[in-house]
């Protein structure tokens, strides 16, 4: 709802031009379905890896115009750093990579404060990580500030690794409120991107965001963004201050992971795609997948591999301690493609990594 | 303060191995680390290199007599200089500081009853816990479990309605009411919904209830530990009350799993649960099994409605002159329009008021000046702010209305006496909207319409709007309310009123101007008259054989002074209300940009990114794609082509006939430049048409990974592998 002075009838008429632009294309898309039943296979496509040596050498339109715009929003950086200090985020929107932006807004205005920065637009983030580094800067921070009371903190405190989200989360809150202006800044690139989206993630960083040493400057793409947060998140966690700053620029870091659509098989992985998923995960993760890998490179033309068997292999190196730890390594293999399950001849679900066998051998090398 | 932007476009801040854009497929990593150590990082001001030496303090909190000495010739004369900057946050803080305190008291006088009345409940619910379960000594010490009759195991529960469907609003409200029973020695743990979820169980619930009741266990979700925790010390002597402030988001197994595992340590732990009730009062019927519901004690309580709070915000903060902050009349009508159809929670409210304060404070360059305006005995420090910064107040001398100011020998006092006159014109103002407001609760008006109407400028008329050479400070005008309007209605309503509410009326008047002589003398007056005419009056219904005459005298009297009293309210709304924008200085502490307000507050990234889109020369102001926004243009943004031709589809694209008429605009204009140069370097790109085949389809990937990162498309199906999914329809 878009509350504006006397804008019922906008309102209502927007809202009939929208169900009635709606109804219209439904009409006409049934319409030139059915007509155009051309196919994507007419056109003579070039190869993927064409593609992506052209698109990676595709000039930019508007350059010029496009350092011009994000010139102009340097003259807002003193606001947005006083909006920081009062205690809100920044929320940026609108059409164009928001990254460089960003990052030059802390490398220039924000240069008093700890600055961490999270790409979300990555398939995978382990957030207890970046949550740790966020209690690392601000424990360095306050060191030097205030000796004695973090020195006197730090012996009653177990190393921050090995505690709990919660733990971690209290530990931010707990840090004296004295000094307002005392702050780590949280860059998310993509706060609705792919590996942020989840209702908990969501939850978690809005948890983060409430903490009183923490500010969050982030960018959203998505049209429907607004929809992954609640009242309670929007209006007591990330207190989101809100600028239209569209800068038009390539999306060039956020759209690697997304596939071509003329390039034919979008399921093929590339290794690149699983490395950078594999190293955001635990060690203990990577090892349950190198065990995999090499069975599966050793044993080329079998179906798979049973998940009996991976258990066993598993626990004899100590990488797994029950069924369920195991299980939830392969949950999130499952959840980002790493790995499928097929029936083996013999009826039992073996797991086979969706993989050619040199593009695996080059992700085992790569990984290491 | 950090370094001022420079003029250079950004650029990508260098990596710190050397390699640019390495960082782009880490999830993280640490941009820079903070340069000073933040001990007292902005007490002083750094500016240009050129005049670097003037590394000082501004201090404009003292005594005026301290000042003159510390400040420094060179003092910036612009106030739009960074170095007023730390001024204007300091005067940020302290301003939003009491603005805030003053909300919190508010909040909490509105729910203070209920509060006691819980507390009272909570107690007499323990006494009764104590009388039917054994000596509590014996109790903790015997072994799990304890034999108990079923009555013992039911458990005390408070079902608080909020009669507000948010429940963000009501979050400030359960953390007070456990503040409030700490205060009277309850051992109390603020549960929310997120400690109940089917995903961790009832282990989440129990660590969270003991993180927060004995801080020092270890992590493990053991309810003992709380027993041994209870025993020890006299801890046992006060209950444990668990408030739990959104029950119904909980999940319902996890929350009955609680409550059983509660019921059977009631004897040991003597657990009172105090749950949020959002909608009605059956929804814990729907949320808990029977079971469970079985162990529940239950009794009703309920909050005051989100009205209710908003009438007593308006008054606490924007009509009493405590905050030396104030909004306009157009910001006022934007924040009830967002109060009522945002989403009518006053947390929103709250939350919009605050960043109006930093808005006005970051834009208005005088704002620093603002602190201590309302208050009284400020003139002092004012003529001291002048003396200190005789450069940046004579800026007020641009001020649209500060130009009547004229006639002061001394620029100092046209700045004072202005202030003065906006402290007391502010005054009256409240004063006069208390008035009315209290006249239209006979009408059930909201203080907040009341509160938009008296701000408006344009119903206040000045007399001689041309005269500027009169001395006067303030040249008189006239508040025409609108017809029909709040105000109009409340002047009316005081014709009507029965006697006896009239005199309860007058008595509240005379409350409210106590502080503005002018009107306080006329109530009082009024009242005088009223008392005389109402105590003829009971002599009258004191004898039997009344003359006929005199009865008709008595009732015209009465509705003469009905007619008195709102006359005079009508005289002083059209001759002491001003709008706040109608005073001089009034840019100092009111904040007016509404639109600025309304886009930061209000993001609305569905229609303004595809306006992005179809309309990307009004961002880019380029020269080359023309000025028609309907016109496709190749020298356009590709994925602005993409999506201006994806309009023409219905809600299925063709990829093919997409990609078509993609290349058809790319090379449209191509072929005409190469008609127009015929280089014979166009010659040689004929010669290559694959190669430029493959750049425009790599183009076109690309400009549908941007689409798609918009999420303003859908990709192919696997039953239709040819088409793309339209999401947007319209703006």
């Amino acid at each position: 709802m878009d509350p504006k002075d006397g804008g019922g009838e906008e309102e209502e008429e927007e809202e009939f031009g929208f169900s009635r632009n709606y109804f219209l294309a439904r009409e006409i898309g049934g319409g030139s379905g059915k007509k155009s039943g051309r196919k994507l296979s007419d056109i003579d496509l070039a190869d993927e890896q064409v593609l992506r040596a052209e698109a990676s050498r595709i000039k930019e339109k508007h350059e010029k115009e496009i350092a011009l715009l994000l010139k102009s929003y340097k003259d807002l950086y003193p606001k947005w750093l006083f909006e920081l200090r009062c205690g809100f985020g920044l929320l940026m929107y609108g059409f164009g990579s928001k990254k460089v932006l960003l990052e030059d807004f802390a490398s220039s205005s924000l240069t008093d404060y700890g600055a961490l920065v999270i790409n979300g637009y990555l398939p995978s983030i382990n957030l207890k990580l970046v949550i740790i580094a966020i209690c690392e800067m601000l424990q360095d921070q306050l060191k030097t500030s205030r000796k004695g009371s973090v020195r006197k903190k730090a012996k009653t405190q177990q190393p921050l690794s090995s505690q709990s989200m919660e733990d971690l989360l209290m530990f931010l809150n707990e840090q004296p409120s004295d000094d307002n202006d005392s702050f780590v800044c949280l860059i998310i690139h993509n706060i609705d991107g792919p590996a942020l989206r989840d209702f908990e993630t969501q939850q978690y960083l809005a948890r983060l965001a409430s903490c009183s040493p923490v500010r969050v400057i982030a960018s959203i793409d998505h049209v429907n963004a607004p929809l992954l947060w609640d009242k309670k998140m929007v209006h007591t966690q990330f207190n989101w201050c809100w600028y239209h700053v569209p800068t038009f620029a390539p999306y060039k870091a956020e759209g690697v992971f997304f596939p071509l659509i003329l390039a034919g098989s979008s399921a093929a992985q590339s290794t690149k795609t699983a490395l950078v998923v594999l190293q955001s995960l635990t060690p203990n993760a990577q090892s349950v997948f190198k065990v995999l890998a090499e069975h599966q490179l050793a044993n080329v033309k079998e179906e798979g591999m049973p998940i009996n068997t991976l258990y066993t292999k598993c626990r004899e190196k100590f990488l797994v301690s029950s069924q369920v730890t195991l299980n939830s390594h392969l949950t999130e293999f499952k959840d980002h493609e790493l790995v499928k399950v097929r029936k083996h001849s013999d009826g039992q679900d073996c797991l086979y990594i969706p993989l050619t066998t040199e593009s695996l051998e080059r992700l085992l090398q790569e990984l290491v | 303060m950090a370094s001022c932007p420079s003029s250079d476009p950004p650029s990508p801040p260098p990596a710190s191995d050397g390699i640019p854009g390495n960082h782009n497929l880490q999830p993280f990593f640490v941009l820079h680390k903070a340069s000073h150590p933040s001990s007292a990082p902005r007490k002083t001001y750094e500016r240009s290199p050129a005049s670097k030496k003037t590394k000082r303090r501004i201090d404009l909190s003292g005594s005026p007599t301290k000042f003159s000495k510390n400040v420094d010739d060179s003092l910036p004369t612009d106030p739009s200089d960074p170095v007023f900057d730390q001024l204007r946050f300091d005067a940020f803080n302290r301003t939003w500081s009491n603005i805030d305190t003053t909300i919190k008291d508010v909040l909490r006088k509105i729910n203070l009853n209920l509060f006691d009345d819980v507390r009272c409940w909570v107690q007499q619910s323990f006494s009764t816990i104590r009388a039917t379960s054994p000596v509590p000594s014996i109790a903790i010490t015997c072994p799990y479990p304890l034999s108990t009759d079923a009555l013992c195991k039911q458990i005390p529960t408070a079902f608080i309605c909020t009669k507000n469907a948010e429940f963000v609003d009501d979050l400030l409200t359960f953390q007070e009411l456990g503040e409030h029973l700490k205060c009277s020695g309850c051992h109390v743990a603020n549960l929310s919904s997120l400690d109940f979820s089917a995903k961790h169980g009832i282990g989440a619930c129990i660590s969270s209830l003991l993180r927060t009741l004995v801080p020092d266990a270890a992590d493990v979700a053991d309810i003992s530990v709380l027993a041994s925790w209870y025993s020890e010390f006299s801890r046992h002597d006060n209950p444990v009350v668990v408030i739990i402030d959104d029950m119904e988001r909980s999940n319902g197994d996890a929350l009955a799993e609680f409550i059983l595992m509660m019921s059977e340590w009631a004897i040991k732990i003597p657990v009172i649960f105090i749950m949020g009730v959002a909608t009605t009062v059956d929804a814990p019927k729907r949320l808990i099994p029977s079971g469970a519901l079985r162990c529940l004690l239950p009794c009703k309580f309920t909050l005051g409605t989100p009205c209710e709070r908003m009438n007593a915000l308006i008054e606490a903060v924007l009509v009493k002159p405590c905050s030396r902050f104030t909004i306009s009349h157009k910001v006022a009508i934007f924040l009830r329009s967002y109060f009522l159809k945002h989403d009518g929670t006053v947390t929103s409210f709250i939350r919009a008021l605050k960043l109006a304060c930093i808005k006005h404070f970051s834009m208005e360059h005088l704002s620093f000046l603002g602190y201590g305006v309302l208050q009284d005995d400020c003139e002092a420090a004012w003529l001291h702010k002048h003396e200190v910064l005789p450069d940046v107040c004579r800026y007020t001398s641009i001020l649209p209305l500060h130009k009547r100011e004229k006639g002061f020998k001394r620029a100092g006092d046209a700045f004072v006496n202005g202030l003065n006159e906006l402290r007391r014109l502010h005054k009256n103002w409240g004063s006069i909207v208390m008035c009315l407001f209290e006249t239209g609760k006979f009408n059930k008006m909201q203080l907040f319409d009341i509160f938009c109407e008296a701000l408006d400028p344009s119903s206040y008329t000045l007399n001689c709007p041309d005269d500027t050479s009169s001395t006067d400070i303030f040249p008189g005008g006239v508040f025409s309310p609108a017809k029909g309007g709040s105000i109009s209605q409340a002047i009316y309503k005081v014709r009507e009123l029965p006697m006896a509410l009239l005199i309860n009326l007058l008595d509240m008047w005379s409350i409210y101007t106590e502080g503005t002589p002018e009107i306080h003398e006329k109530v009082r007056e009024l009242q005088l008259i009223m008392r005389s005419v109402d105590g003829g009056k009971i002599l009258k219904e004191k004898c039997a054989d009344v003359d006929k005459s005199e009865f008709l005298h008595a009732r015209k009297s009465i509705l003469s002074i009905n007619e008195k009293a709102s006359t005079l309210l009508e005289t002083i709304v059209r001759n002491l209300l001003v709008p706040f924008e109608c005073i001089p200085f009034h840019e100092i502490i009111c904040f007016k940009h509404v639109h600025i307000l309304q886009t930061a507050l209000i993001g609305d990234p569905r229609r303004t990114i595809q306006v992005d889109l179809l309309k990307s020369r009004a961002h880019l102001q380029c020269s080359c794609c023309g000025s028609h926004g309907s016109v496709i243009s190749s020298s356009m943004h590709d994925t602005s082509i993409m999506y201006k031709l994806a309009q023409e589809y219905g809600d299925l694209i063709n990829l093919h006939d997409w990609y078509q008429s993609f290349k058809a605009t790319i090379l449209g204009s191509r072929s005409k430049t190469k008609r127009k140069g015929q280089s014979p370097a166009s010659k040689k790109m004929k010669t290559a048409p694959i190669e430029g085949d493959a750049m425009i389809q790599a183009r076109f990937c690309r400009a549908v990974i941007e689409l798609q990162i918009t999420g303003l498309l859908r990709m192919p199906s696997k039953r239709r592998p040819d088409f793309v999914q339209r999401v947007a329809f319209g703006l």
